[in-house]
């Protein structure tokens, strides 16, 4: 699960996977904005098959968040 | 002229008049609807009290549809929501963010809910939700804008969603609106061209400016601190592209710009206050009544796209 919301981030976000740790903070290490971040909770949905909220997108800020909450919304 | 757009909301002519803090309030609002377009109250950042006597002004002074635009940052956003409800406003158009939460609410009253959008994942994400048409904004607009040109941005658009595509964006004439109509859209919203209305309840300095900008006067202050606004050029602008360039601080920043809005509307303090407009502005030599506007327009584009037909000719 770790290693696809690097990828999926990555290929958002223009960055290399390698980069990427659970603690890299979507907007204050790379920089998204809301539409950057809109854009990656669509391709997370479609992944993983499971819609995300929107008021649920404040919590999802670094990508162990993101892990997190989909290992607990299965 | 009919749409699926002057469908869906049940007025004669698919021109939306934007949902501008400050500028659109009940004066705007009742005009535009009273002449066949879709009137917007802006509720910008004002409070849920406001919002409900506005919306009570309106439906004082005219029968038919119109809306509110509710700016989802807005501190008061959960209440103003709850009131858009109670008051079963026929049109709700949101912006900045998504209103994901509301759509329940809204849709129980009956009200069209209707995105301000800039991407085209923002516009499919908003056809799952529920929404019955979405805007696609493009940065030619005026205040806070997206990356994307209109040219640009509604085709795409309207390739990732059935429902209807509303395009804003440097629109203000028969060319612009059937050049939008080219691109898939099937309606409009206009901003600035409002601003510059008899009816606008603006100070007369600010519609001044906006008579008298050209091409070229067109800025876009705060793109380093990731929201880009877009105004005419004054004094306040050429000091803010400076610090701004100097690396000057968010917070250095926004002492430039906090209350500048209210300032150039509500007080036609021109030059230090923030005058938004479109791109477009340098198009609009005139104020004009809202029906005039929204009669010429529909006017102009039948008559352009008759013209383009006949003009060219087709290889056999």
């Amino acid at each position: 699960m770790l290693e696809k919301v690097k990828e999926i981030t990555a290929e958002a976000l223009g960055v290399e996977t390698e980069t990427l740790t659970a603690e890299t903070s979507f907007k204050e290490d790379l920089g998204a904005d809301s539409l950057d971040l809109f854009e990656m909770v669509m391709m997370f949905e479609e992944e993983f098959g499971q819609e995300i909220p929107s008021e649920d997108l404040e919590k999802l800020t670094t990508i162990g968040a993101v892990v997190e909450y989909l290992e607990a919304a299965k | 002229m009919k749409t699926r757009v002057t469908n869906l909301l049940g007025i004669r002519c698919p021109v939306i008049q934007g949902g501008m803090a400050w500028v659109a309030d009940y004066h705007l609002a009742a005009a535009v609807s009273e002449a066949g377009g879709l009137g917007m109250i802006g509720a910008g950042g004002a409070s849920g009290e406001w919002v409900r006597e506005q919306i009570r002004e309106v439906k004082k002074r005219t029968d038919r549809p119109f809306g509110v635009n509710l700016m989802l940052m807005n501190p008061e956003a959960d209440v103003i929501a709850k009131i858009l409800a109670e008051e079963q406003v026929p049109v709700v158009t949101t912006g900045a963010g998504s209103p994901e939460k509301y759509m329940k609410q809204w849709k129980a009253a009956g009200i069209k809910v209707i995105p301000v959008i800039a991407s085209v994942a923002m516009a499919k994400r908003m056809e799952r939700v529920g929404a019955d048409a979405v805007v696609a904004e493009g940065t030619e607009a005026g205040g806070h804008i997206g990356e994307n040109t209109t040219m640009v941005l509604v085709p795409q658009i309207v390739d990732a969603v059935t429902i209807p595509v509303i395009a804003a964006g440097g629109i203000a004439d028969g060319r612009t609106m059937a050049a939008a109509l080219m691109l898939g859209a099937e309606g409009v919203q206009m901003g600035t061209a409002f601003i510059a209305t008899k009816e606008a309840a603006v100070h007369e300095q600010y519609k001044a400016c906006i008579v008298r900008a050209k091409d070229i006067d067109s800025r876009v202050t705060g793109r380093s601190t990731g929201h880009p606004v877009r105004t005419l050029r004054n004094p306040m602008t050429k000091e803010y592209l400076r610090l701004e360039k100097d690396g000057a601080s968010f917070e250095e920043l926004e002492r430039l710009t906090l209350g500048g809005l209210r300032k150039a509307v509500v007080d036609g303090n021109v030059t230090d206050g923030s005058v938004m407009a479109g791109q477009i502005a340098g198009m609009i030599h005139e104020i004009k009544s809202c029906e005039e506007l929204i009669g010429t327009i529909i006017s102009e584009t039948e008559q352009r796209i008759k013209a383009v037909q006949k003009g060219v000719v087709w290889d056999e």
